[in-house]
């Protein structure tokens, strides 16, 4: 090929490139006005001001913040209601993801060793539970919890009722806020709601398990079986060490998704321990109407959340560095 | 031996708890009455007529959530292809970037982008048209695609490409003939993953619509605070219908175990 041929060449495809360019950079436009604006917004909202009625306005202050850490009296007075509700927020989702994981674990380990029909039947089934909108999930475990027909009807009519009672049992689920005086109760306790959110990520803290421990070499596992492990011993001493890092990144993952849910809370929590995510929507179109404060409270639920899924992220790249 | 009956024992108490609520709220919608009963009394198919043909309600919310799941999936599938491309061919910083940005959406808290795109598409007067909720769709699961197009372009044997180069093919008919059809499963796959999310999707749909029009979840949500109607369960079956169906045909069309980061050497 001769210099000038070579150059013509350089030309046409520098040309090409030109062209598609104008449209590379309105597809990046679009890209970012969709998935980057909106917190964008967010976040310079959550410095504006509210105005009397329901409007607000452009503004640059901490105020809201402010309110948030230590109460709109400061320092007059001080309240930590937000950061109770930032608690809650945390307080459920740990003990919803890990409880998923401790279940979703042992399932998704027994489905790998299962035949490729059956692992895609299973995965059919999970994908289904996992596309179902909160909204009806919270419907089913609404109606199997409720006092007219649920597990407290269930309880009554079997005569568990009568029996705790005999037994003193009944004091104690007292205690723990899951009866009344009469009945069992669920409605509201967080037994509940950490069942109901531990349902909703279920599914996918089995799909996040999955990758991991369907790529486990069988051959290791019948190594270990030969040489005279139980299936137990090959879970701990094979299994385990091999997906610990996953495990770890799915409950963060897991955290991360729970910390948002809210039809879950409204429903089954006690108003006492509503969580951020409802605060967030009660602020900006709930009773208050006040979008800079529900922004500001939108804001820490972000940094929270982008800080954990960071953490994931780091943890992730960690466990994939070669050794 | 017993290790085995324990192992089927505990997946099928898993299934169990994973269907007790599904299995409820459709039994529910079998109710004659108005109320939701487990047992359902005086059972009756007039909650299905209801849903689908009779009460407007439920009509417009399904016509709403139909129109809405169909085309943001379509837009979430035209934003992911360029991105997954670019990151096959070229794994530039600009891709890297903007797949990056296209992950953001799915991965934080919902209802931080639902108050997003709320103030968003207040600021443009767009809130509460049926098109600003399929765009604000389409930004929330453009990651699905984005996952199953780049597994699919993973997925294409080099050997195909360099073949097809020495024998003169230009990057656009390689494309046509090698990368656009070995893909289409995983296309197909990524379309129907943000089809069935759209559907049951409900905080981000209850900021953008502004109670100016009801998707099928939002009309569950507002009868919710009034008290459960056997209609609102027959709405739920629809979903687990449709969801069935969607992931189904991905598993038929599709390597679904691959698709879900299983080892594709041991596809036996």
């Amino acid at each position: 090929m001769t210099a000038i041929e070579a150059r013509a060449l350089d030309a046409a495809a520098e040309h090409g490139a030109s062209v598609r360019r104008p449209f590379a950079w309105l597809f990046a436009a679009i890209v970012i006005f969709l998935c980057l604006v909106p917190f964008l917004f967010v976040i310079v909202i959550s410095f504006g001001e509210k105005i009397e009625g329901a409007a607000w306005r452009w503004a640059f202050d901490a105020t809201n913040y402010r309110r948030f850490f230590v109460g709109a009296d400061w320092p007059a007075t001080i309240s930590f209601l937000y950061l109770q509700k930032m608690w809650y927020s945390l307080y459920f989702a740990v003990i919803a993801a890990i409880v998923a994981v401790l279940v979703a674990f042992p399932f998704a380990y027994l489905i790998t060793r299962q035949s490729r029909q059956a692992q895609t039947l299973w995965l059919i089934f999970l994908l289904s539970s996992l596309a179902l909108s909160e909204v009806f999930i919270v419907m089913g475990w609404d109606i199997l919890l409720s006092n007219r027909s649920g597990l407290p009807m269930v309880l009554r009519e079997t005569g568990v009722t009568d029996w705790l009672k005999a037994e003193g049992y009944f004091d104690t689920l007292r205690a723990w806020g899951l009866a009344n005086p009469r009945d069992v109760r669920f409605k509201t306790s967080d037994f509940a709601t950490i069942l109901t959110m531990t349902y909703l990520v279920f599914p996918y803290a089995v799909i996040l398990l999955y990758p991991g421990l369907s790529r486990i070499d069988p051959s290791m596992v019948e190594a270990a079986r030969t040489m005279g492990a139980g299936p137990l011993a090959v879970v701990r001493t094979v299994v385990l060490p091999l997906v610990a890092a996953p495990l770890f990144g799915t409950v963060l993952l897991l955290f991360v998704y729970l910390l948002g849910v809210y039809v879950a809370i409204t429903v089954f929590a006690d108003p006492a321990k509503q969580t951020l995510a409802v605060s967030v929507y009660d602020s900006v179109r709930g009773a208050t109407l006040d979008a800079p404060f529900g922004s500001a409270q939108a804001v820490i639920l972000l940094l929270t959340a982008g800080g954990f899924l960071g953490a994931s992220l780091w943890l992730k790249q960690l466990a994939e560095r070669p050794a | 031996m017993t290790g085995r009956v324990v192992g089927r024992g505990f997946l099928g108490m898993c299934a169990l708890f994973v269907l007790a609520p599904i299995v409820v709220v459709c039994a529910a919608a079998l109710n004659g009455g108005r109320t939701m009963d487990f047992p359902p009394t005086d059972v009756t198919l007039v909650r299905f007529v209801e849903f689908f043909v009779t009460e407007e309600v439920w009509v417009r919310a399904l016509t709403n959530s139909v129109v809405i799941a169909v085309a943001s999936a379509l837009l979430a599938v035209l934003i992911a292809w360029p991105i997954a491309y670019a990151l096959w061919r070229r794994d530039s910083p600009a891709a890297k970037a903007l797949a990056a940005l296209a992950a953001l959406p799915f991965a934080l808290p919902p209802i931080v982008l639902g108050v997003g795109l709320g103030f968003q598409w207040g600021f443009l007067g767009a809130l509460g048209s049926i098109w600003s909720a399929v765009l604000s769709h389409a930004a929330l699961f453009a990651a699905l695609p984005l996952v199953t197009v780049s597994i699919g372009l993973q997925s294409i044997d080099r050997a195909h490409l360099d073949a097809a180069a020495t024998m003169g093919a230009t990057d656009g008919v390689i494309f046509r003939t090698i990368v656009l059809p070995q893909t289409l499963p995983y296309t197909a796959s990524g379309f129907f993953f943000a089809l069935v999310l759209s559907f049951n999707e409900f905080i981000v749909m209850f900021f953008v619509s502004s109670s100016a029009y009801a998707t099928v979840t939002l009309q569950i949500f507002n009868s919710l605070r009034n008290g459960f109607t056997p209609t609102m369960a027959v709405g739920a079956i629809t979903f687990i219908v449709v969801s069935v169906v969607a992931f189904s045909l991905v598993a038929r069309f599709g390597d679904l175990p691959r698709l879900m980061g299983a080892d594709p050497a041991r596809s036996s």
